[in-house]
C-alpha cells in the first residue's frame, strides 16, 4: 500500500512535469508540422534564463520573466529562421531545428561555463508539505504539479474558448481557407510557435531550481519528451497529458519492481534454466527502469501507430 | 613578398625539428565537447599544468615537449579516430581519462598499434577510467593506470567512514549498471565483513537517464538503511542526493564522486555531513604555493580530478628524468620500463606503480563536507575537510588473475 501510494504520487508529478515540457512540442507540431528538435533546449534556456533573473531580482520575477524571454526566442526563430525554409520542406526545417540544439548548448556552455549553476527554489517553497509514510514530501513536487494543471487548464479554455483558439485551430486546419478570410496566418504561426517555445521555457524555470540547471539538460529531457509525444499522439494535447503520467507512473513503479524474465519463466516450471541462463534474463526491471518509456512506445506504436489520442492514422 | 617570407617561416620551422633533438609529443584525447566535456577538460588542464612545468624548467630532450588536445566527443568512435590522428602526428604518450568505456578503446588501440609497429610504440597514461577490467582483462604492458579503482575508493571510505560512527551497521548500495557501478557494488559487498556492516540492498541503476529520484528514495527508506555507499556521478548523484534530501530521510552518504564541481552548490546544505574517497585534497598540501600556481594557471584551485590526476602526471615526468635520450630519438619502451621503477613522494603519500598489472600504488584521501574548510567549493562557504589519509598499502587490492601482461624482450 505504502509502495503504491508514494509511487502514484512520484509518478504523477513528474508526468505533469514531462507534459509541462511536452505540451509545448506537440502544440507547434500539431499546429505547424514542425518537429522542433530544439524543443529541450527552450526548456533548457527557461532554466538558465530563471537563474540569472532569480540572481538580479528574485525567484518569482525569474519564473515568469523567463517563459516570456524564451516566448521571444521563439518567435525569433520562427520569423527569421522556420519560415525562410518552411517552403523547402520538412527535411530542412528538422535539420534547422536540430542545429539550433546544437548551437544553444555550447552558447550556454559559453555563458554559463560547463558546470551545473547554483539554480534553487526559494526558502519560502523549500519545506515538506506532509508526511507520508515516515518521509517528508516536498511541498515544490506539488508545486511543480499545480502549474502544470494551471497551465493545461488556461491552454484548453484558450484553445477552445476564445476568438484566438478558434482562429488558430482554423489555421491549423485550413490555412488557406484562414488566410482568405483574412486571418494573418503566418502571425498566427508566429504566435504558435512562440507560446510553445514559452511553455517549455516555463518548465524549465520551474524543474530547473528542483533539477540541477546544466548544460546537459537538453539532451536529457529531449529524448523523453518526443517519446511523450508520440506515444499521445502528435498533435494531440489531451494525448500528450496522458502520455506524461503514463510514462511518470510507469518509470516510477518499475523501480520498486525487482520482476525478472526469470520469475515470469519460473511459473511454467522454466525458472530455474532461466536463473541458469542469467544476462537479459536475470535483469531485474528496476536496473531498465529509463527503458520503460521506450518500451511503452514501442507498444503503442505496434497497436496503435497514430498514438493514443492522434486523429490521423 | 609577403608570400615568400612565410614560406621562408614555413620552410625554417620545418627544418628546425630535423636539426634539434626528437620532441617528446604527448597527445591528449579528452572529451573536449559533449556530455562530458567538464570532465575532460579538467583532465587536460591538470596534464598540461604539470607537462608545461616541465617545459619551463627546460623541456625534455634537449626540445619543449609538444602537447596536443584531441576531441574524442565523449564516446569511443571518436576516440578512435582521433587516435590515428594522433598516431599520424607522431605521438608517443597518450594521456586520457573521462569514461572507462573511451579507456576501453583507447588502451585497445595503444595495444595492438604497439603489436604492428615495433619501436614506435605508444604509452597509453589512463587517469581517470576506474574499470577493472582494463587492469584485467585488457591489461598491457604499454598501459599505466594512475587512478584509483572501485575496491580502492570504497576500502578506505567505508573504514574512516566506520570509524567515525556515521557508517552504522545497515548500508545501502545504489550504482549505475555499467562496468563501474557492478565494481562498485562488488567492492562494497566485499568489505561487508571486514567493517562489520550488512548490506541490505543493492541497487543499478541507468546512467544518466533518471530524471527523478524519488521513486529510488521510497525504495531506500523502506530499507532503513544508515547510510548510503554509491559511485554515482553527475548528475545521477546530485539528483540522488537532492531527493534523498528533499524527504529528510536520515543517512549518510558516502560518494566517491561528491567533489565534482557544482555539486555542493546545488546540494545546498543538504550535502553537509557526507563523504568522498578521493585521490587528492588541496588542501593537505605543505605548501600552498601549490594550489596558488594551480589557479595562477587554469582560474581554480585544483579540484575534483584535478589532483590526483597532476600526482599521476608528475609520477610520469619521474619516470621521464630516469631516462636520458641526449637527444637521440626516444624510446618509448625505456620509459615504461622506468614508469614501473618510479616513485613520486606527494605530500599525502608516495605514489608508485605495481608492476604486475600497472596500477597506480596511491594514498586515498577520505574528506566530509563541512564548513570552515580552506578551499570552500563552489562558492558556497562549505568544502571538503580531508578526515584521514589512507596510505598506499591499506588501500591497494590484489592483483587480479586475468591481467596476463607480455613485457618486451
Amino acid at each position: 500500500m505504502e509502495f503504491l501510494i508514494v509511487s502514484t504520487m512520484n509518478g504523477v508529478i513528474y508526468g505533469m512535469l514531462l507534459f509541462m515540457v511536452s505540451a509545448g512540442l506537440t502544440l507547434i507540431f500539431g499546429m505547424m508540422g514542425v518537429l522542433n528538435f530544439a524543443h529541450a533546449s527552450f526548456y533548457m534556456l527557461g532554466a538558465y534564463f530563471a537563474y540569472t533573473l532569480s540572481g538580479l531580482f528574485n525567484f518569482w520575477v525569474g519564473l515568469i520573466v523567463a517563459p516570456l524571454l524564451v516566448g521571444l526566442i521563439g518567435v525569433l526563430v520562427e520569423r527569421y529562421m522556420l519560415r525562410r525554409i518552411h517552403r523547402f520542406g520538412h527535411a530542412h526545417e528538422l535539420l534547422l531545428t536540430f542545429g539550433l540544439a546544437f548551437i544553444f548548448e555550447e552558447l550556454v556552455k559559453l555563458f554559463y561555463g560547463n558546470y551545473p549553476v547554483n539554480y534553487r527554489m526559494p526558502d519560502s517553497l523549500n519545506f515538506a508539505a506532509f508526511n507520508v509514510f515516515g518521509a517528508d514530501y516536498p511541498f515544490y513536487r506539488i508545486f511543480i504539479g499545480l502549474i502544470a494543471v494551471a497551465m493545461f487548464a488556461l491552454l484548453l479554455i484558450l484553445l477552445t474558448r476564445t476568438r484566438i483558439g478558434l482562429v488558430v485551430r482554423g489555421a491549423e486546419r485550413l490555412p488557406q481557407m484562414a488566410q482568405a478570410l483574412g486571418h494573418n496566418v503566418p502571425l498566427v504561426f508566429m504566435g504558435v510557435f512562440g507560446t510553445g517555445a514559452a511553455l517549455a521555457g516555463l518548465g524549465g524555470a520551474v524543474a530547473g531550481a528542483f533539477f540541477p540547471t546544466n548544460p546537459n539538460m537538453a539532451l536529457e529531457l529531449g529524448v523523453i519528451v518526443f517519446v511523450v509525444v508520440v506515444v499521445g499522439g502528435l498533435g494531440s494535447l489531451a494525448g500528450s497529458l496522458i502520455a506524461s503520467v503514463l510514462i511518470g507512473v510507469f518509470s516510477s513503479f518499475a523501480v520498486g519492481l525487482h520482476w525478472t524474465l526469470a520469475g515470469a519463466l519460473s511459473w511454467v516450471g522454466l525458472g530455474g534454466w532461466a536463473e541458469g541462463v542469467g544476462g537479459l534474463l536475470t535483469l531485474p526491471l528496476s536496473s531498465i527502469s529509463g527503458t520503460v518509456p521506450f518500451l511503452l512506445m514501442l507498444i503503442v506504436l505496434l497497436v496503435r501507430p497514430a498514438g493514443l489520442m492522434g486523429s490521423k492514422n | 613578398m609577403r608570400h615568400a617570407l612565410s614560406a621562408l617561416a614555413i620552410a625554417t620551422g620545418l627544418i628546425a625539428p630535423a636539426i634539434h633533438a626528437e620532441p617528446l609529443k604527448v597527445a591528449i584525447i579528452e572529451s573536449l565537447s559533449g556530455s562530458q566535456t567538464s570532465t575532460g577538460r579538467m583532465y587536460s588542464s591538470a596534464a598540461r599544468y604539470v607537462l608545461e612545468q616541465m617545459n619551463e624548467q627546460g623541456g625534455y630532450n634537449g626540445e619543449p615537449i609538444q602537447i596536443k588536445d584531441y576531441d574524442n566527443g565523449g564516446n569511443t568512435s571518436g576516440a578512435a579516430s582521433q587516435f590515428r590522428q594522433a598516431v599520424a602526428d607522431g605521438a608517443h604518450v597518450i594521456i586520457q581519462g573521462s569514461s572507462s568505456a573511451v579507456a576501453g578503446q583507447i588502451t585497445e588501440d595503444v595495444r595492438k598499434h604497439n603489436i604492428r609497429n615495433k619501436g614506435n610504440e605508444i604509452v597509453y597514461l589512463n587517469m581517470g577510467g576506474e574499470a577493472l577490467e582494463l587492469r584485467g582483462d585488457k591489461c598491457h604492458f604499454h598501459a599505466f593506470h594512475l587512478t584509483t579503482t572501485a575496491p580502492m575508493r570504497v576500502g578506505p571510505l567505508v573504514k574512516v567512514m566506520a570509524q567515525e560512527g556515521d557508517l552504522g551497521d545497515r548500508v545501502y548500495s545504489i550504482n549505475q549498471a555499467y562496468s563501474w557501478g557492478q565494481d562498485m557494488e562488488q567492492a562494497i559487498k566485499s568489505y561487508a565483513d571486514t567493517y562489520d556492516y550488512e548490506v541490505v540492498e543493492t541497487v543499478l541503476h541507468e546512467v544518466n537517464r533518471i530524471q527523478d529520484f524519488a521513486p529510488f528514495v521510497a525504495q531506500i527508506q523502506a530499507a532503513k538503511p544508515s547510510s548510503v555507499i554509491t559511485g554515482n556521478w553527475s548528475n545521477d548523484l546530485l539528483l540522488l542526493m537532492k531527493a534523498v534530501g528533499d524527504s529528510g530521510l536520515d543517512v549518510t552518504f558516502g560518494t566517491t564522486f561528491l567533489d565534482q564541481v557544482g555539486n555542493v552548490a546545488n546540494a545546498g546544505k543538504m550535502a553537509l555531513g557526507h563523504y568522498v574517497a578521493h585521490p587528492g585534497n588541496a588542501e593537505l598540501n605543505k605548501d600552498p604555493q601549490d594550489a596558488e600556481d594551480y589557479k595562477a594557471f587554469s582560474g581554480h584551485y585544483p579540484v575534483y580530478v584535478e589532483p590526483g590526476t597532476i600526482n599521476g602526471i608528475r609520477l610520469f615526468t619521474e619516470a621521464l628524468r630516469a631516462n636520458d635520450f641526449k637527444g637521440g630519438d626516444i624510446d618509448v619502451n625505456r620509459i615504461a620500463l622506468a614508469m614501473e621503477q618510479a616513485r613520486l613522494e606527494t605530500d599525502i603519500g608516495p605514489v608508485s606503480i605495481r608492476r604486475e598489472d600497472h596500477q597506480a600504488i596511491m594514498p586515498v584521501v577520505v574528506s566530509r563536507v563541512e564548513q570552515g574548510v580552506k578551499y570552500p567549493a563552489d562558492g558556497t562557504d562549505m568544502g571538503f575537510k580531508p578526515i584521514q589519509v589512507v596510505s598506499p598499502e591499506d588501500a591497494i587490492y590484489p592483483v587480479q588473475e586475468s591481467c596476463r601482461m607480455r613485457r618486451p624482450d
